[in-house]
C-alpha cells in the first residue's frame, strides 16, 4: 500500500524527509543500516495487523541475537540439561521432532501436550492449546517453569544469567540495562520469536499473484479446503484463533480451554491450530494422535468423535464428520503440502550462533 | 518552479528545527500548579489485633473464625493501583499509572506485603493543593497491568510478582496459612484471589472469566489537606475478619483461579477503612 502512494515532487520532499528523520534521530544512536533492514519485523501484505506490543519491544539486531542465545541455551532449564530448541526445532518449523509426540523435559519427563510449532506468534492473540497464557512475553515463563518441561524458576534463571561471563553486558548493549531483570529477558526471547514470520509458501505466492504458484490440483485442494475447513483454519494465518472441539477425544481427558475458563461449555476445545508448514510438524493434534495427514483426513471424514461441545461445523445430517471420498482427501493434502514455506525452515537468521 | 523550490527549502529548515527541538529538548516546563504529597499507610488488622504473621508450618492458631475454626497466617499481602483522590469541592488527584520492563519507569503499583515494613507506605506524588476527603483505588491489577506484556519491579515474576504463568494475570490479594479445619496436607490454607477480564454471557454461553478486581472507596475520617509543606498521612486499616470471618475453611483452603477467588471478592469492598489520618 505504501508503495503505491505517489508523492508529487518526490525528489524533494524526499530529502526533506530524510533529513527530518535524520534530526529526530540525532539524539539517539544510529543502527547499522544493514542490521536494521535484516531485523526488522515486517508484515507480510496479506497477513493481518500484528497483535504483539512493538511499542513495548521493538525488535534491534542486539536483542534479537541475544533471543537466540537464550533460546538455545540449557542454562533456562533446572538441571541445565533442556533448550527451548530441545523441543522446538527449526526444520519442523520449531516443533518437536516426531520422535517426541509428547516433548521430553529435565529428567526425561514427559509432557501430556505435543509442542506446536512457533512462527507467526506475532499475530495470536493467545498462547498454549489452551490459549490460558495471554502474551507472547509470558509464554516462556510458562515453559520454564513447566515441572515437564525446564522445572527451573524464573527467578533462578535471572540470577544464572546474572553471573554469567557474558549475558550481563550483552544485556546492557541490547537495553542499556546494568542489572538483568526478568521483563528483559522475555523480551529479548520474544525479539527472536516474532522474528518468526512464515508466509512465503507456494499458497502465498498464488494469493500474492502469481497464478503459477499452485498446480490445478494444488488449486482444486484448496477450493475443498475453503469449503470444508476454512471455517475454522481461516486464511491467512489458517486459523480463526478460537478454541473448538474437533471430536479428537474419545474420552475427554484433557480438559483443555476449560481449564482457563472453568465453563464446562468449553470442554475438549483446543485452539484452531495454523496448518502453515503441517507437512512437517507430524505428529497431530494437542494429544499428537496422528503421524499422517491420511489419517487426520480419515479423522475428519469419519473418525470425529460426538461430544456435546463437539463443534457444529463437524456435524453433517445429525452426523459427525465432514463426508470426503478419497480422492477429495488427497487434493485436500496436496493443497496442505504447497502451505510448506522452505524459506523458514532454512532460513540461516535462525540457526544457532556460535557467538558464545 | 522557483516558488516551490522556495517552499522546499522552508520546509527542511523547519523540519530540521523541529526535528532538533524534538529530540533534544529537556522537559523543563515551568511548574505553574502548587503541587503535595501524600503518604497512605496500609495496616492490616484480625479483629482489634494488628496481623501477626507466623511461620510456615506453624501449629501456633491465634486466630479463631466465626465458624469457630482456628487459623494462622503465614503470608498475606494485595497489589494497589489506579489510586485517585476526591475532594469537597470538586478536586480531583489521578496517580499516574504507567508499566515499562524498566522498574524505574512503573508507576502508580503498589503492592502492600505483610511482614516488610517499606511496603505499607502507598507515597502519592505531584498531587494539586487542596483539601481531600476521599480516596479510591483498586485492590488488584488490572487489565491494563496485564496485556502490556513483561514488566518490571513488583510486576515482574523472576523478582517475585505474584503472577500466574498458567492463566496469565496477577494475584489480587494473597493469603496463606494453617488451619486444623482444612483437610489438606500439612493443614494449608491457600486463598489466592485473581481475575482481570470478563466475557459477559451471551447467545446462550455462560460468562467466561471473572473479573476479581475490586475498587475501594473510602471517605477520610476528617478532610485532609495537601499543599507544599502539608504532607497528610491517611492510616487505612484491613481487618482480614470483615473478609474471611464467615469462610468456612473446611471447604474453601485452596484458591488458585478467577471463578474459585468470585466468592471471596464482594465483601473485601468491607474490610478496609480510613482509621486515622496524621495530618
Ligand atoms: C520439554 C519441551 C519444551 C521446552 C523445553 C520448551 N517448550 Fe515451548 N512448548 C512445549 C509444549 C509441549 C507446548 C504446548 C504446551 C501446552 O499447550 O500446554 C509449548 C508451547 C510453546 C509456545 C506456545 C505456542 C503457541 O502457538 O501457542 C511458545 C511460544 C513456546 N512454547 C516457547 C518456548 C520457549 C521460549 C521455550 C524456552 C524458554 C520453550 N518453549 C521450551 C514444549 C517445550
Ligand atoms: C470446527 C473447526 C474445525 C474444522 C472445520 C476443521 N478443523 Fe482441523 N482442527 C481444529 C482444531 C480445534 C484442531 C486442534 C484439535 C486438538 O488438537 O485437540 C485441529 C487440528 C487439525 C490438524 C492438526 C494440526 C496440528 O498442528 O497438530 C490438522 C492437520 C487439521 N486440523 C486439518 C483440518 C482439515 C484438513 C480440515 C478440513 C477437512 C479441518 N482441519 C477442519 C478445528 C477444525
Amino acid at each position: 500500500m505504501a508503495a503505491n502512494l505517489k508523492l508529487p515532487n518526490q525528489g524533494r520532499i524526499f530529502p526533506a524527509l530524510v533529513f527530518l528523520l535524520s534530526g529526530i534521530l540525532a539524539c539517539t544512536e544510529l543502527a547499522d543500516p544493514e542490521g536494521v533492514q535484516r531485523y526488522r519485523f515486517e508484515n507480510p501484505p496479506h497477513f493481518p495487523e500484528p497483535t504483539y506490543t512493538f511499542g513495548n519491544n521493538s525488535v534491534s539486531e542486539k536483542g534479537f541475537k541475544l533471543g537466540k542465545a537464550l533460546f538455545f541455551d540449557p542454562r533456562l532449564s533446572r538441571d541445565g540439561s533442556v533448550a527451548c530448541a530441545n523441543c522446538h526445532i527449526q526444520a519442523h518449523a520449531f516443533a518437536d521432532s516426531w520422535l517426541h509426540p509428547f516433548s521430553i523435559g529435565v529428567d526425561d519427563r514427559k509432557g501430556t501436550r505435543n509442542a506446536p510449532p512457533l512462527f507467526n506468534l506475532a499475530f495470536q492473540k493467545e498462547f498454549f492449546w489452551d490459549g490460558g497464557v495471554t502474551h507472547l512475553d509470558f509464554t516462556p515463563i510458562t515453559a520454564i517453569e513447566s515441572p515437564v518441561e525446564m522445572d527451573e524458576h524464573f527467578g533462578n534463571v535471572v540470577q544464572k544469567l546474572r553471573v554469567h561471563r557474558d549475558y550481563p553486558e550483552r544485556f546492557e548493549d541490547a537495553f542499556g540495562i546494568r542489572k538483568i531483570t526478568g521483563p528483559y529477558v522475555l523480551h529479548a526471547l520474544s525479539q527472536f520469536m516474532v522474528m518468526m514470520v512464515s508466509a512465503d509458501s507456494r499458497y502465498d505466492r498464488w494469493v500474492l499473484g502469481d497464478p503459477s504458484a499452485l498446480d490445478a490440483e494444488e488449486v482444486e485442494g484448496l477450493t475443498l479446503f475453503r469449503k470444508h475447513c476454512g471455517s475454522c483454519h481461516t486464511e491467512p494465518l489458517f486459523s480463526d484463533l478460537s478454541y473448538r472441539n474437533n471430536g479428537i477425544q474419545a474420552d475427554i481427558i484433557d480438559f483443555g480451554r476449560e481449564i482457563i475458563t472453568e465453563q464446562q461449555e468449553d470442554r475438549g476445545k483446543f485452539k484452531v491450530p495454523s496448518l502453515r508448514n503441517i507437512a512437517v510438524t507430524s505428529p497431530y493434534m494437542h494429544n499428537a494422535a496422528f503421524r499422517t495427514l491420511e489419517e487426520v483426513l480419515d479423522h475428519y471424514s469419519s473418525g470425529v468423535n460426538y461430544h456435546t461441545t463437539l463443534d457444529p461445523a463437524l456435524v453433517t445430517k445429525g452426523r459427525p464428520g465432514i463426508p470426503l471420498d478419497l480422492a477429495e482427501k488427497q487434493k485436500i493434502i496436496t493443497f496442505l503440502e504447497a502451505l510448506t514455506d522452505s524459506s523458514f525452515l532454512k532460513n540461516p537468521l535462525f540457526f544457532q550462533s556460535d557467538e558464545m | 518552479m522557483k516558488n516551490q523550490f522556495k517552499y522546499h527549502k522552508t520546509l527542511l529548515f523547519l523540519g530540521f528545527t523541529v526535528a532538533f527541538m524534538i529530540s533534544c529538548q529537556e522537559d523543563d516546563s515551568p511548574q505553574l500548579e502548587e503541587v503535595g504529597e501524600m503518604i497512605v499507610k496500609f495496616e492490616n488488622y484480625v479483629g482489634s489485633q494488628p496481623l501477626q504473621l507466623d511461620d510456615e508450618g506453624s501449629t501456633d492458631y491465634s486466630y479463631t473464625n466465626a465458624n469457630g475454626q482456628a487459623f494462622n497466617i503465614t503470608r498475606f499481602g494485595y497489589y494497589i493501583s489506579h489510586v485517585k483522590l476526591e475532594g469537597p469541592s470538586g478536586e480531583i488527584f489521578i496517580d499516574e499509572m504507567k508499566v515499562s520492563a524498566n522498574e524505574a519507569e512503573l508507576k502508580g503499583y503498589y503492592r502492600v506485603v505483610q511482614g516488610d515494613e517499606d511496603t505499607y507506605n502507598v507515597h502519592l506524588k505531584n498531587i494539586p493543593a487542596g483539601q481531600y476527603n476521599r480516596i479510591i483505588f483498586t485492590l488488584g491489577v488490572e487489565e491494563d497491568g496485564v496485556i502490556e506484556g513483561a514488566v518490571g519491579g513488583i510486576l515482574d515474576r523472576a523478582a517475585g510478582a505474584w503472577f500466574w504463568n498458567w492463566n496469565s494475570g496477577f494475584i489480587n490479594i494473597l493469603l496463606e496459612g494453617h488451619s486444623p479445619a482444612s483437610p489438606r496436607d500439612a493443614n494449608t490454607i491457600k486463598l489466592h484471589v485473581g481475575g482481570w477480564k470478563d466475557i459477559p454471557a451471551e447467545g446462550g454461553q455462560s460468562q467466561r472469566f471473572f473479573n476479581n478486581n475490586v475498587e475501594i472507596s473510602l471517605p477520610f475520617d476528617a478532610t485532609v489537606r495537601v499543599n507544599q509543606t502539608l504532607r497528610p498521612s491517611p492510616h487505612i486499616h484491613m481487618d482480614l475478619m470483615k473478609w474471611i470471618a464467615d469462610v468456612n475453611l473446611e471447604m474453601v483452603n485452596d484458591v488458585h483461579s478467577p471463578a474459585a477467588g468470585r466468592a471471596l471478592t464482594p465483601r473485601l469492598v468491607e474490610a478496609f477503612y480510613v482509621d486515622h489520618t496524621h495530618q
